[in-house]
């Protein structure tokens, strides 16, 4: 399972660019102006130009096959053709992209613009995400969307008659006013649309979005006191699963349906642990060492740092216990699950078998299933997931191969000790 | 050393040849943030005991928990070496002493060992509840007062209506009050002379058999316990066999000194004299505050008054969140112990919480400082079970027991009568906060004594109230309603037959024996439900639902329910989220390893005291 270095890369590009901020949102994107847009595509093609560089002063091993690209946000549809043409041009002269490379524009409903539109396929994009988020336009106007749900079918349909058939949409559980019902509107909506993939995720209540400060304190501003409650959230979701999967879009991963075939490539690298490379603001990288141990780069989140001085990585090692743990609540969160044979082969049939109390536990607590010899989620355990993947956490068992006592296991470990 | 320290050092050994005509021993009585401290090391700047280069902000509050808190928790004796305008040499001993209700005892010994007091009194505050009690504890020890109006710099500064309240208050004549600003150094001359000229000297004989007033003591790790004196009769040396009254215990004195405020070895002390010696003492329980300190071979005839031995007023239960720690908080307890034989701890142990401590403290702050010393020095994450006091029951067979802890609270057939310790309060506040300082009290079953204007603006309350209820919330309480403008001071004094009832509190349908409180029979109803739905806040949602019950007996008098949670996911999770993932589980981990898992739920520490907290939002 452990990628071993000859995978092919996948590439990210941040377009952190929005027209305006939805009051969800918990990214570093934000509404700027047109030439700080132009000045940044410059500076992602430079960054283009010394990924290889770059690569080697951190260690570590960069592909140069690349097998997908997605370029997120933001807002990515506010590229001008030529921009978006420069970047891949860029990409296409310093890497080896593969002919039939998945490569993803995530867009704004109702912001696609023709002449973006008519340079989609000839520049070899050939799958667009949609931030629709909800199909009943007041629960979007809330937030700060500035589309309809009318402008998203028009968009898939221009999409279709420009031959870009693979279409995601996003929708958002947890949205003020949103209620049972008005969710299966939206889920009705988007089985309706015909889209192949279809992407569900739960409102995140942190510092880092206004709505989420507002919860936080209790106020009463973006609709914050309309927000449903956690209940209610997760019965959205589970009725999301069902209906999507009912539809044929198969629930692949904690938040993604596809019909068969349609999976996002260049996201499962993530829970696969494959190489990417991210390229622009607030970007992030996950690279093969030269060492053999991966590292995860982190770009700033600041535009003008970025603007002026380049990307300035934050560079982290991931060590053998860190991969173990990755390994747990990356692998996990796909519904093809984690073969423990593969996990063996990685970390050794000890380290493994050091897991197996947590996991058998889960297995208790009715959150994991084993067949045959992999784990997996169940219905439950996706909704608990953050409860499952913790109890992999600080097993260390990364030095099992270097001689221990016993006791040793435990110390500053009560949950290990406690199984 | 160096030649200053020298030169010190001989005019210090000038000094003890002296009369103790020329000795001057004063305390300095002031509310918190009135300015004792800035004043004390204005005196030791101006005697030269320190010069401004060794200054630092208040040097004789050594503990970084008193800095942090502005309070003096431990006494202190400096002596220092004034030239005053009559040509004259004197020595001056400020004692320092704890300001706080809670060490009240303490204070009142501090009080002993001088003639004389200086009163301060903030200029633009008044007189505070604190100062109030002080004052009335130094005139019931025959103290001669010397009012000093401080921050008289400040533009708000009334010299005048300060001196009014002081009167009408304290009782004492103002006319020659002393108007100072210690922070700019105004008026500091007049009060070295005002100490010397309107404080008497010492009484006492030197010829006499020692006596010695112990006003404080602490354990060093290497000399072992240092206990600071007052030598009233006779003289203490170097070498001299002494006992120790209360217990009968004897030792040789090593050592000798006084504190400058640094410490310097003398040869003797004399009568009027104080001091600190050391005398190879290994417990410092065995020096007793206000214990009387004797010649072994030629003692005195009797012990000087005063003396009573310390009685812990509120009790509480101390547990380790991990339950591993509980050597580590037995070991941290023995040594904070070497320093503090004012709190006691024995073994107890809790369904709900293993093995543990229950403590007995001087009072609420005393158990504050104890728990946080504990946190930080010693690095123990503790679970405090709601402080409560000790009751006085009459079995219906006869026999009387006292109860500290309702884990031991007699079944209710068997109580005959209880009796509740009860305190006499005064609170000192302005006139605006009176109405809701009176519905707190009231609330709190206080009965009123006096109520009276001190000022046009200001009210002296005077209550009797269970010290019960100002164990609980009452000081967090007192202080939201009069937003602070309000002092309090107490003094046990009385008893009342309460019918007291055990209150217990269920978790899950268990009864969890460490959040059992004692309550007041017709205010049960009410605190049940204020601490279970405080508890519903505090409590985090679990797996499944949990109810929280108050129950007397097998009675069920309030309930809430803390809903199951129903996810703990993050959908989305790509490149970018993966290290915030982490972090997140991270934290959730870190989290629960400080809860306390009782049955199947986990309940955080703060909610162990849950009842202290009912008048928060």
């Amino acid at each position: 399972m452990r990628d071993n270095g000859s995978s092919m890369l996948g590439v990210y590009i941040s377009i952190p660019f929005c027209r305006a901020k939805c009051s969800y949102c918990n990214f570093a994107s934000g509404v700027f102006g047109g030439d700080r847009l132009e000045r940044y595509v410059e500076r992602l093609a430079e960054e283009i130009h010394s990924a290889q560089a770059q690569a080697a002063d951190w260690q570590t091993i960069l592909p140069k096959q690349v097998d997908t690209i997605y370029f997120g946000g933001g807002t990515p549809s506010l590229l001008h053709p030529e921009q978006l043409r420069n970047i891949l041009c860029a990409l296409r002269e310093k890497f080896s992209v593969a002919r039939d490379a998945e490569i993803t524009l995530e867009c704004a409903p109702g912001q696609l613009a023709d002449a973006l539109l008519e340079a989609l396929p000839q520049l070899g994009v050939n799958r667009i995400s949609f931030g629709v988020q909800s199909f009943v336009d007041a629960e979007a106007a809330a937030v700060g969307r500035l589309h309809t749900g009318a402008q998203t079918l028009t968009d898939i349909a221009r999409l279709r008659t420009a031959g870009i058939e693979n279409i995601n949409v996003d929708l958002l559980a947890g949205l003020p006013h949103q209620t049972e019902a008005s969710w299966q509107v939206s889920l009705d909506q988007a089985i309706a649309s015909g889209v192949p993939h279809v992407s569900v995720y739960m409102l995140e209540v942190d510092e880092d979005s206004r709505l989420g400060r507002e919860m936080l304190t209790g106020g009463q501003r973006y609709h914050a006191s309309a927000v449903p409650d956690d209940a209610e959230i997760a019965d959205m979701y589970l009725a999301a699963c069902e209906g999507l999967n009912a539809a044929g879009i198969a629930q692949y991963e904690i938040s993604n349906f596809a019909r068969q075939g349609w999976e996002s490539r260049h996201n499962e690298k993530y829970w696969l642990r494959q190489p990417y490379l991210g390229l622009g603001m607030d970007a992030h990288s996950m690279l093969h060492g030269k060492d053999g141990h991966p590292r995860r780069l982190a770009a700033t989140d600041d535009l003008t740092i970025f603007l002026e001085q380049g990307a300035r990585h934050k560079s982290t090692m991931v060590d053998v216990d860190a991969s173990l743990e990755e390994a747990w609540f990356l692998g996990l969160r796909r519904n093809a699950g984690l073969r423990l044979a593969a996990l063996e082969v990685e970390f050794g049939a000890e380290v493994v078998a050091a897991c197996r109390p947590a996991l058998a536990a889960c297995v208790g607590a009715g959150w994991v299933e084993m067949v045959d010899d992999t784990a997996r989620l169940t219905a439950q355990g996706r909704l608990f997931s953050n409860e499952v993947f913790e109890r992999f956490l600080g097993l260390a068992p990364c030095n099992i191969h270097t001689p221990v006592t016993k006791d040793s296991h435990s110390v500053g470990d009560p949950f290990f000790s406690v199984l | 050393m160096d030649a200053r320290a020298e030169t010190l050092s001989a005019r210090l050994h000038r000094q003890t040849c002296m009369d103790r005509l020329h000795i001057r021993n004063f305390a300095i009585i002031a509310h918190i943030d009135h300015g004792k401290s800035t004043l004390s090391d204005r005196l030791l700047e101006l005697t030269g005991s320190l010069t401004a280069r060794e200054m630092h902000a208040q040097v004789l509050d050594a503990m970084d928990l008193e800095r942090e808190r502005g309070i003096t928790i431990k006494a202190h004796a400096v002596r220092m070496v004034y030239p005053a305008k009559n040509g004259e040499i004197y020595q001056l001993n400020l004692i320092d002493t704890p300001g706080h209700v809670d060490f009240s005892y303490e204070v009142s010994r501090s009080l002993a060992s001088c003639e004389g007091a200086l009163l301060v009194v903030d200029a633009s505050q008044g007189v505070e509840a604190q100062t109030l009690a002080n004052a009335y504890l130094a005139i019931n020890n025959g103290l001669d007062m010397i009012p000093i109006i401080n921050k008289i710099d400040l533009p708000s500064a009334d010299i005048e209506r300060t001196k009014e309240m002081i009167e009408q208050t304290v009782g004492l004549d103002t006319k020659d009050a002393i108007p100072v600003s210690a922070k700019t150094g105004q008026g500091i001359p007049d009060i070295l002379e005002a100490i010397v000229h309107r404080l008497p000297p010492p009484s006492g004989e030197i010829s006499e058999p020692l006596q010695a007033l112990i006003f404080d003591s602490w354990f060093d790790a290497y000399r072992g316990v240092i206990v600071l004196a007052r030598v009233i009769n006779g003289r203490m040396y170097k070498g001299q066999n002494i006992r120790l009254m209360s217990n009968n215990t004897a030792f040789e004195i090593e050592s000798l000194g006084v504190l400058t405020p640094k410490p310097v070895e003398i040869a003797e002390l004399t009568a009027g004299e104080v001091g600190f010696f050391a005398a190879n003492i290994k417990n410092v329980a065995d020096t007793k505050i206000g214990d009387t300190i004797t010649d072994a071979v030629l003692p005195c005839a009797a012990a000087l008054p005063g003396f009573e031995e310390i009685k812990p007023m509120v009790f509480a239960g101390l547990y380790t969140v991990d339950a591993h720690a509980h050597t580590l908080l037995r070991d941290a307890l023995e040594k904070l112990r070497l320093n503090d034989s004012s709190f006691f701890f024995e073994p107890e142990s809790s369904i709900a919480l293993g093995f543990g401590f229950r403590c007995g403290f001087l009072g609420l702050l005393h158990m504050e400082i104890i728990q946080e010393r504990l946190e930080r020095e010693f690095n123990l994450d503790l679970i405090t079970t709601a402080p409560g006091v000790r009751y006085r029951i009459t079995l219906t067979n006869g026999s009387v027991v006292e109860v500290d802890n309702p884990a031991h609270w007699p079944t209710p057939t068997e109580i005959e009568t209880i009796e509740e310790p009860v305190i006499t309060a005064t609170i000192l506040t302005n006139e605006e906060y009176v109405g809701g300082i009176l519905k707190l009290v009231e609330d709190k079953r206080g009965r009123q004594k006096n109520f009276e204007y001190v000022s046009p603006t200001r009210v002296m309350l005077t209550y009797e109230l269970p010290l019960n209820e100002i164990v609980l919330d009452f000081y967090d309480r007192l202080k939201s309603v009069s937003r602070g403008y309000a002092s309090l001071d107490y003094h046990l004094s009385d008893t009342w037959v309460s019918p007291m009832v055990k209150m217990d509190i269920l978790v899950s349908g268990e009864p969890v024996d460490a959040l059992s409180i004692i309550v007041h029979r017709d205010w049960a109803y009410d605190r049940g439900r204020l601490l279970v739905s405080k508890m519903k806040e505090l409590i985090p949602r679990q797996m499944f639902e949990v109810a929280i019950q108050a129950a007397i007996g097998a009675k069920v008098i309030a309930r809430e329910t803390v809903g199951a949670i129903r996810k703990n996911v993050i959908a989305k999770c790509y490149g970018g989220d993966i290290s915030r993932k982490r972090k997140l589980l991270d934290k959730q981990k870190e989290g629960k390893k400080r809860m306390k898992r009782i049955g199947k739920v986990d309940i955080p520490q703060e909610a162990f005291l849950a009842v202290l907290r009912i008048g928060e939002d």
